[in-house]
């Protein structure tokens, strides 16, 4: 039967309408909570990369992996203090190689099983499995017998005990005097063995761990939902109900969110910054600290003409870091050194180098760098960078260099720093994984780390003695004593300019309580509550959801 | 129109080879390694080598490539890096939420060019002319990310019963679908206004209009269904466009497609995703184009000659 293109346009507007209301229907959200219900709304810009802990190496995963999941140790809420967790005490050798810690007996996995010490020993096991391909893996092949395990000569990695369900105990092949903080970094978290393996690379879409908070639904690009589990340990805790966060929503997007009320918890936009300082109302909300990260520009020195120590230090003469400042709004610390304020180790007498674009000419002529140098300097392509580094070329343009900019994507501009002799200059951070100066000093600067992460290629004998010596020293006033020796050293050789650390800053609603930004790792979500006469009650996930 | 059929399948499935082929080559030029991409920038060398045998990576390129092709005809496109996740799964999970912003765009855009383009091939030189002309050339020029965030500016000061962005039942489909048909709808009226001023001089016209028939009926039943044609042909290309993913709307109003899953793929260096996304696309783009000869044919006997 033939059809006239006024029939076809009708039947396919009809098809068309029947889709979209299947496609709707489809996407509607679960139905909501109750209306007393204490939800954290949330907005994230990217999915969630991961909630195995095994397999999470980034702030986006380790924000729920650490309200999900429960660690022998834990840091406090907004320092760097190491706090018990799975564990109620522990014990470390003097010589940091033998660890032992008693757990709780009362901690529970979300599926009702106790966690045990063999849960820990198979998680870090897990870790240490080529198979699961874990960034975490280095952190723990101090272990005794890990390489043999990693290798798949040995059924378990021998430096990890298990004498009976509650303790367990830890021995290393060197002293390591951050082993407990590693311990309380995600990777060391407890999963339950028969759930990994039913779900096996899926494990992360149905997460069962022990802490605060249970995965309750996860859809890709759309919204990840925690709920309150109701078998965790400390009574009373958590105080949500549930974390609803939404996935994707741009920076700008969720300020406008943020402003009509529909989330509780905002970055603020750049474009927004000022505006909300100068808002009486809006600046009491913000929160922000100093974050445990340095940027800088960093030299090879293996590279002409850096390879000559007047130039690397004239480069930190000429560049003017309080511009810097300045221009993100405040929104940093200008670095005199490698280590971030509030790092053990890091020394506030330190002089770095301050403005003087006269002495950085001076020096620049001793080295024989002639007027009209141009050298590249490789940057992410993002426009925050793209703006300093613009600053930067002004500054070193009145020294008479004429910097060139390469901005790149994130992934190409490691590869290309990590060859020796392909990148004279770039524009990169570090931020520490631990509270300890060897997370700067020696992955950033030993030349055991040359093609990894010591990227200017820089190395002195001296460092690398001072730097072998601190890394087996447990006793902190020694070892902090060591690493600023070292620091000394690292900011005379100049192999970066220090630029900046960066302060973190977010905005919350006025009902938002309890909201702590910690130095290194993200907010803890279980901490926070919400005001019960401020909050704003409504949507999320119903009270069929939230039972378990 | 049977040979016809195969034919047009066979090109496409050559096309479909070629895309493959095209962005396999690609991928493996970027300068980024997929083991780093998964085990890290800190992963020690015998992890980085346990991956590249796990993944056959450390295979020639041409057996990666013929290796990939006989999964992906199983329907088997592997599995994202970045995400850990099936890319088969991640793209089926995104394709409905594109599909339905997808349609309603098409609709929308389809209805507002046609009513503009008969409005102004009614009124052809005329100040409603004018003002569609001025309004249309407005709408293709304005670009649809500005567009999308005026209007979600303008929601969250005026409007406050749209939702703001995500995708959470029908209103929230309001903002996206209109952000990204007013361009379309610009684009189609002009040209449907150009093929009625061209149809209403024919002779079939002057015709029926000889034989008393209202203005009305004259441009709907019988300049209309000759005028509107050629956007059969642009509109199933763009509904392939659509349907491959909006990357600039959907990140604008956080929709959750299949466009912000490629853009998070490229970002991410995420291979296997890039790879998928890429020749899922294709793939619309090819069944697109043979749905559109197809109905042609139909529509205009004369072409099945040709």
């Amino acid at each position: 039967m033939r059809m006239a293109p006024h029939g076809l346009l009708a039947g396919a507007l009809a098809s068309a309408l029947a889709l979209v209301c299947l496609g709707c229907r489809a996407h509607q959200p679960a139905r909501l909570f109750p209306p007393d219900a204490a939800v954290l709304r949330l907005a994230l810009a990217d999915d969630v990369p991961t909630l195995d802990p095994a397999a999470g190496y980034d702030t986006a995963s380790w924000e729920f992996e650490q309200v999900l999941f429960d660690t022998l140790l834990r840091y406090a809420s907004d320092s760097n203090e190491l706090r018990p967790d799975l564990a109620l005490s522990w014990e470390v050798s003097p010589d940091a190689r033998v660890f032992v810690f008693h757990m709780r007996a009362d901690a529970r996995f979300t599926n009702g099983r106790p966690v045990t010490s063999a849960d820990l020993r198979y998680s870090i096991e897990r870790v240490l499995n080529p198979k699961t391909r874990s960034q975490g893996v280095q952190y723990f092949l101090p272990l005794l017998g890990a390489a043999d395990f990693a290798a798949g000569r040995a059924a378990h990695a021998r430096g990890i005990e298990t004498p009976d369900p509650y303790t367990i105990i830890f021995r290393l092949d060197k002293p390591d005097p951050i082993f407990l903080h590693k311990l309380a970094m995600p990777f060391a978290a407890a999963v339950p063995k028969e759930v990994v393996e039913r779900w096996g690379d899926d494990f992360a879409r149905h997460a069962v761990g022990s802490g605060p908070f249970m995965l309750k639904e996860w859809l890709s690009g759309q919204r990840l939902v925690l709920i309150k589990n109701p078998h965790y340990f400390i009574p009373g805790r958590p105080k949500l109900d549930a974390i609803v966060a939404l996935i994707g929503v741009n920076e700008e997007l969720q300020w406008l969110k943020f402003e009509a009320g529909e989330i509780d918890v905002s970055s603020i936009p750049p474009a927004e910054f000022t505006y909300v300082m100068k808002t009486p109302r809006l600046k009491t909300l913000t929160i922000h600290h100093v974050t445990a990260t340095t940027n800088y520009l960093g030299m090879n020195c293996r590279m002409a003409p850096f390879s000559d120590v007047r130039v690397r230090q004239a480069f930190n003469y000429a560049v003017n870091k309080q511009k810097l400042v300045a221009i993100l709004n405040g929104r940093g610390v200008v670095a005199r050194g490698v280590l971030p304020p509030g790092m053990p180790g890091y020394d506030p007498d330190i002089g770095g180098y301050p403005y003087d674009p006269a002495k950085a000419r001076r020096l620049l002529e001793q080295a024989g760098v002639r007027a009209g140098f141009a050298p590249v300097v490789w940057l992410t392509a993002d426009p925050t960078m793209m703006i300093l580094g613009q600053s930067i070329q002004q500054d070193l343009a009145l020294v008479g260099v004429d910097l060139l900019l390469k901005p790149v994507a994130w992934g190409p501009l490691l590869d290309a720093v990590r060859e020796p002799r392909a990148v004279q200059l770039f524009l990169l951070g570090w931020g520490a994984d631990f509270p300890d100066p060897q997370n700067f000093l020696e992955v950033l600067f030993s030349k055991a780390q040359w093609g990894a992460n010591n990227d200017t290629f820089y190395s002195d004998p001296k460092v690398e003695e001072l730097l072998a010596q601190a890394s087996v020293v447990a006793e902190p006033a020694r070892r902090y004593a060591l690493y600023q020796q070292i620091q000394q050293l690292i900011v005379g050789d100049a192999p970066w300019v220090f630029l900046y650390h960066p302060v973190a800053y977010v905005i919350r609603q006025p009902w938002v309580r309890g909201i702590r930004l910690h130095p290194l790792r993200p907010a803890r979500l279980d901490h926070i509550y919400l005001a019960p006469s401020v909050a704003p009650r409504g949507t999320a996930p119903s009270a069929a959801d939230i039972t378990p | 129109m049977l040979y016809y059929l195969i034919k047009r399948i066979a090109f496409g499935a050559l096309v479909l080879l070629g895309a493959s082929l095209i962005t396999f080559c690609i991928a493996f030029v970027i300068p980024a390694d997929p083991a780093v991409a998964i085990a890290g920038a800190k992963a020690d060398p015998h992890t980085l080598a346990t991956i590249r045998a796990q993944l056959g990576l450390d295979r020639p390129l041409y057996v990666q490539y013929v290796r990939y092709l006989g999964r992906a005809l199983h329907g088997d496109l592997g599995r994202s890096y970045a995400r850990r996740q099936s890319v088969s799964g991640l793209i089926v999970a995104r394709f409905s939420a594109t599909a339905v912003l997808a349609v309603c765009a098409m609709m929308l855009s389809l209805v507002l060019g046609t009513l503009g383009g008969l409005v102004a091939g009614a009124y052809r030189g005329r100040a409603p002319d004018n003002v569609l002309l001025t309004l249309s050339l407005t709408l293709v020029s304005i670009p649809v990310f500005w567009l999308g965030t005026m209007f979600l500016v303008g929601a969250a000061a005026y409007v406050r019963w749209l939702p703001l962005g995500g995708f959470d039942g029908a209103r929230s489909l309001i903002l996206p679908s209109f952000a990204l048909a007013l361009g379309s709808a610009g684009y189609y009226s002009r040209i449907l206004q150009a093929n009625l001023a061209e149809v209403v001089g024919q002779d079939y016209i002057r015709a029926a209009r000889a034989k008393g028939l209202s203005p009305a009926r004259v441009m709907l039943h019988h300049a209309l269904a000759n005028a509107i044609l050629p956007l059969v042909t642009l509109a199933g290309l763009d509904f392939a466009g659509l349907l491959s993913g909006v990357v600039l709307t959907e990140t604008v109003f956080n929709w959750p497609g299949l466009g912000r899953l490629a853009f998070e793929a490229v970002f991410n260096l995420d291979i296997p995703l890039i790879m998928g996304t890429v020749l899922f696309s294709s793939f619309l783009i090819v069944m697109a184009n043979l749905v559109v000869d197809l109905l042609y044919a139909w529509l205009d006997p004369r072409t099945r000659l040709a």
